[in-house]
């Protein structure tokens, strides 16, 4: 016996397309004088070669008229092939269509015996498995009622019941368990299970992915009759995922630079592509909505812009490390991007000290010399106690109430002195209202469930949220809406509002920070992603060392270089980039009229760290997007 | 010879199915009527009634016990015409199912014309009711009426094979066939009597020499109407026409069988 179940071997099927419409003798005769006759053939199958051992499972993947069907048939011998040859060993069990050959005006009873005895089986066989059969099907009910009354779910049950009597040697599947109840399904799945179990090889044709993952080992993938790919299960379906996405993609960017050619009105201007102008864009096409996404800046992404540099994805406008406590949200996110399990543990420079932040046991420990919170509590609230501080004036008195002299003097004073550009004293109180100390050895900085940073950058998570929208980049918003009024309906306005309102109450203040990238030829600069220097003499808040963002890209791909960025604070003067919202008495007040003005405008939304002018992280900024526009659509929060 | 052996044996296999096929049609033709299989009796009986008093003195005249030399020549003719009809559509008819299974397609032509042929068995009742009431003779040769009945089946079986083959490439047949059947019919003696029509001698010729109905026809009455054995030319040619249909029925069908899938 050969260990093969089934052997194709170069088989071709040729169908002939006029056949189709020649079906009467007046055309033939047309078409025989024509010499029309044999052309417009068309192979279903081009030669295609297969062999699969016995007790394997097979999963036959690839798009409507790939030649999947056609194959099976050929395989169960209802086609027979034009060229080549087919060798089966063990008899086989076809449930290509499930109920095929039911006559609708027999009973449930006698349909089984019919159905049976079309596969094969003898009469004596189906009264021995006649109430295995029935039992199986559920359908005890129904024995006597015509089949033509069954809805098709009940039908499939019964085709299926029917089908698997006998442990054939081989089982061909048709896409036939896709009707049928859950339970139903789940029962023939054990089914085959069991009878994949005792040796019986399988062929499995199905549309869900996923089926076919499960239940086979080996696969096929057939694409216009030929095979494309032929191997491992996993692989080839995810392969074959893949490409489906992509061609989902080209159609959709097709109909897109369609639409974009006849010039058609956009439903929404969103106004830079930034995570809050990408987010909306996202919701918004995602509803049916058409997009317009601008951009000022020669890139996408905003501030959260990262910039793959010879494999190090750099962080151009500083440190961004995704963090929330938010399930949702961070299921969300985990469906644009794959995130790696980076965890923020920055460390602080002071001098030649070197201590762990955010303020906790080892800082402590490093400080002191001390190992137990208790010795911890004691030292500050001495040293707090010997200040005699009743009613803090300034930042400094503040900070010195709340933490004591030595943390303030090494960890805060200089930090925030380059922070602000002034002296601590000259700080108002309010700006710290309270400094966390923790009192265990977790350099966590974060104290979110999640954490992490998209493998790959930033940018990449941002194109999967613009996939499907138009962008068009060193665009102004102000020049764009002046040469085309007429081509949007509504903005999405993620910008600078007191620009928007031409500075008619004057300019809003941010702090703002300005970076020096370097790229230098080591390994590992500093062996930390941050790095703060806490000490006043030093120009820089903070270096950043991009590539241990990604300790697993590093890991897998060494760089015998690496890229740094130096961050200063500046002063922020009209102009310059701005960063973070300044939001003292004055500011907020400013805000509040622009905020007015903001209000009265029609067809305008307002959004985002600039479009309102305050400090969002990045999981607030999503949800943000995300309320904002099912506001918008009026769709229940 | 291996060939004929493996065929051999998956008609054996399949034999349940054609059992069951044939009940189906027997099942689906009479489900939900009162009298149910008693009409497979009555239904005949009662053309048969109306076509003897339409006929017998159109041209039964000069022919005795009438009704039952109509029976005998229209209950042969019956058989082969709804045999070889239903047979002719039995591919293109179970189309969804043989795409999609893997089952010999002359099963269902085979079991199309045996499903008929248990009709005629019905119709054979009628005949003998018919046969007391108008007190014929009941002769021994009645008893070599299978002898016929086989011939018959393995022509219309060799006819049923050709027509449906021919039916699943080109659907014309189906047309072109029913007016064959019309004249067919009218060139079988069934109504009339062969001997006594006058005038066109060149076609008694024809219809005794070419006419495979008649060969049956002839036979059937000569057993059952006249009481006497057959003479050998039609008994002989009988058997030989109706292998011969069945070469041909089967060399055609065999020929095209694995077309079909393309067609139907």
């Amino acid at each position: 016996m050969s260990k093969y179940a089934i052997e194709v071997d170069n088989v071709k099927i040729r169908f002939n397309l006029s056949n189709e419409k020649v079906d009467n003798l007046k055309e033939y005769a047309i078409k025989l004088v024509r010499h029309e006759l044999m052309f417009q053939e068309f192979f279903a199958l081009k030669g295609v070669s297969l062999k699969i051992k016995k007790g394997e499972a097979w999963g036959l993947v690839g798009a409507n008229g790939s030649g999947k069907s056609t194959l099976l048939k050929t395989i169960s011998g209802i086609l027979k092939p034009y060229e080549g040859s087919v060798k089966i060993n063990g008899s086989i069990a076809p449930l290509i269509e499930l109920g095929a050959g039911f006559d609708g005006d027999l009973t449930a009873r006698e349909n089984i015996y019919l159905n049976g005895l079309v596969l094969g089986h003898s009469r004596e066989f189906m009264d021995e498995h006649f109430d295995e059969i029935v039992e199986f099907s559920n359908l005890e009910n129904f024995l006597d009622s015509p089949v033509k009354n069954f809805s098709s779910g009940m039908k499939a049950r019964l085709g299926f019941s029917v089908a698997t009597i006998v442990n054939p040697d081989i089982l061909i599947v048709d896409e036939v368990l896709e009707v049928g109840d859950m339970r139903f399904r789940r029962k023939c799945n054990e089914r085959m299970q069991q009878m994949l179990s005792g040796g019986t090889t399988l062929l499995f044709v199905s549309h869900n992915i996923e089926a076919v993952k499960n239940l086979c080992e080996k696969a096929v993938w057939l694409d216009h009759g030929e095979i494309r790919m032929i191997g491992d299960a996993q692989e080839i379906c995810e392969t074959y995922q893949a490409e489906q996405e992509r061609l989902t993609k080209e159609k959709k960017r097709e109909h897109r630079e369609k639409l974009r050619r006849e010039g058609k009105k956009y439903d929404y201007l969103i106004v830079g592509a930034g995570l809050y102008g990408a987010v909306c864009a996202k919701e918004l096409t995602k509803r049916g909505k058409r997009c317009l996404v601008i951009d000022k800046r020669s890139h996408i992404g905003g501030n959260v812009y990262t910039e793959d540099v010879d494999g190090i994805q750099v962080h151009r406008y500083g440190a961004h490390i995704f963090h929330t406590s938010d399930p949702k949200l961070w299921k969300y996110v985990n469906r644009l991007a794959e995130f790696n399990n980076y965890i923020n543990a920055p460390v602080a420079v002071y001098k030649d000290e070197l201590y762990n932040l955010p303020f906790n046991m080892n800082t402590f420990s490093r400080l002191w010399n001390v190992r137990t919170p208790k010795e911890v509590k004691e030292k500050i609230a001495s040293q707090i106690a010997d200040l005699h501080i009743t009613e803090p004036k300034n930042l400094e008195e503040q900070a010195l109430s709340l933490v004591g002299t030595d943390v303030y003097e090494k960890l805060i004073k200089g930090y925030t002195e380059k922070q602000w550009g002034r002296d601590c004293k000259d700080l108002p109180a309010f700006i710290i209202k309270r400094l966390p100390l923790r009192f265990t050895y977790d350099n966590n900085y974060f104290n979110d469930r999640y954490q992490g940073i998209p493998i790959g950058g930033y940018t990449k998570l941002v194109e999967r949220l613009l996939e499907n929208t138009d962008v068009m980049l060193d665009t102004d918003f102000f020049a764009y809406r002046k040469e085309h009024p007429d081509m949007f309906e509504k903005v999405i306005y993620s910008g600078m509002i007191d620009e928007y309102f031409d500075y008619c109450y004057g300019h809003l203040e941010y702090r703002t920070v300005r970076f020096e990238t370097e790229r230098i030829p080591e390994e590992n600069y500093q062996g930390n992603a941050v790095v703060n220097y806490t000490d006043r003499e030093v120009p820089y808040t903070r270096i950043i060392e991009h590539k241990h963002f990604e300790p697993e890209a590093e890991r897998e791909a060494p760089k015998d270089f690496t890229i740094i960025s130096r961050e200063y604070s500046t002063e922020w003067q009209p102009g310059s980039e701005p960063y973070y919202p300044v939001n003292d008495e004055k500011n907020n007040a400013l805000y509040a009229r622009y905020r007015e003005l903001a209000d009265k405008e029609k067809n305008v939304i307002f959004g985002g760290r600039l479009g309102t002018y305050q400090y969002y992280d990045m999981d607030k900024v999503i949800t943000a997007a995300i309320t904002d526009i099912k506001k918008e659509l009026k769709i229940k929060v | 010879m291996d060939l004929l052996k493996y065929r051999i044996k998956t008609l054996f296999r399949y034999q349940d199915l054609i059992r069951e096929l044939v009940s189906r049609d027997l099942k689906l033709k009479y489900r939900r009527s009162f009298l149910g299989y008693v009409w497979s009796i009555l239904n005949p009986l009662m053309i048969m009634i109306v076509l003897a008093i339409v006929f017998s003195n159109l041209l039964g005249k000069n022919i005795e016990n009438y009704p039952v030399y109509l029976f005998t020549g229209r209950l042969l003719f019956d058989f082969m015409k709804n045999g070889t009809t239903n047979a002719m559509r039995s591919v293109t008819g179970n189309a969804s199912l043989l795409r999609k299974v893997y089952v010999p397609k002359y099963i269902f032509t085979l079991s199309k014309v045996t499903s008929c042929t248990l009709d005629l068995v019905f119709s054979l009742g009628a005949m003998l009711i018919v046969m007391l009431v108008t007190g014929a003779p009941f002769h021994w040769h009645l008893l070599l009426m299978p002898l016929v009945i086989i011939q018959l089946y393995i022509f219309c079986v060799g006819l049923g094979f050709f027509l449906a083959q021919l039916n699943v490439f080109f659907r014309d047949v189906q047309h072109i066939y029913a007016a064959v059947l019309t004249a067919w019919q009218y060139l079988t003696p069934i109504i009339y009597d062969l001997d006594k029509l006058e005038g066109i001698p060149w076609l008694v010729v024809l219809i005794k020499g070419f006419n495979p109905m008649y060969y049956y026809v002839a036979q059937f009455r000569d057993l059952v109407y006249y009481g006497q054995f057959p003479g050998m030319r039609i008994f002989l040619g009988g058997w030989l026409i109706a292998f011969l249909m069945l070469f041909v029925g089967v060399w055609s069908f065999q020929r095209a069988k694995d077309k079909f899938i393309l067609y139907i």
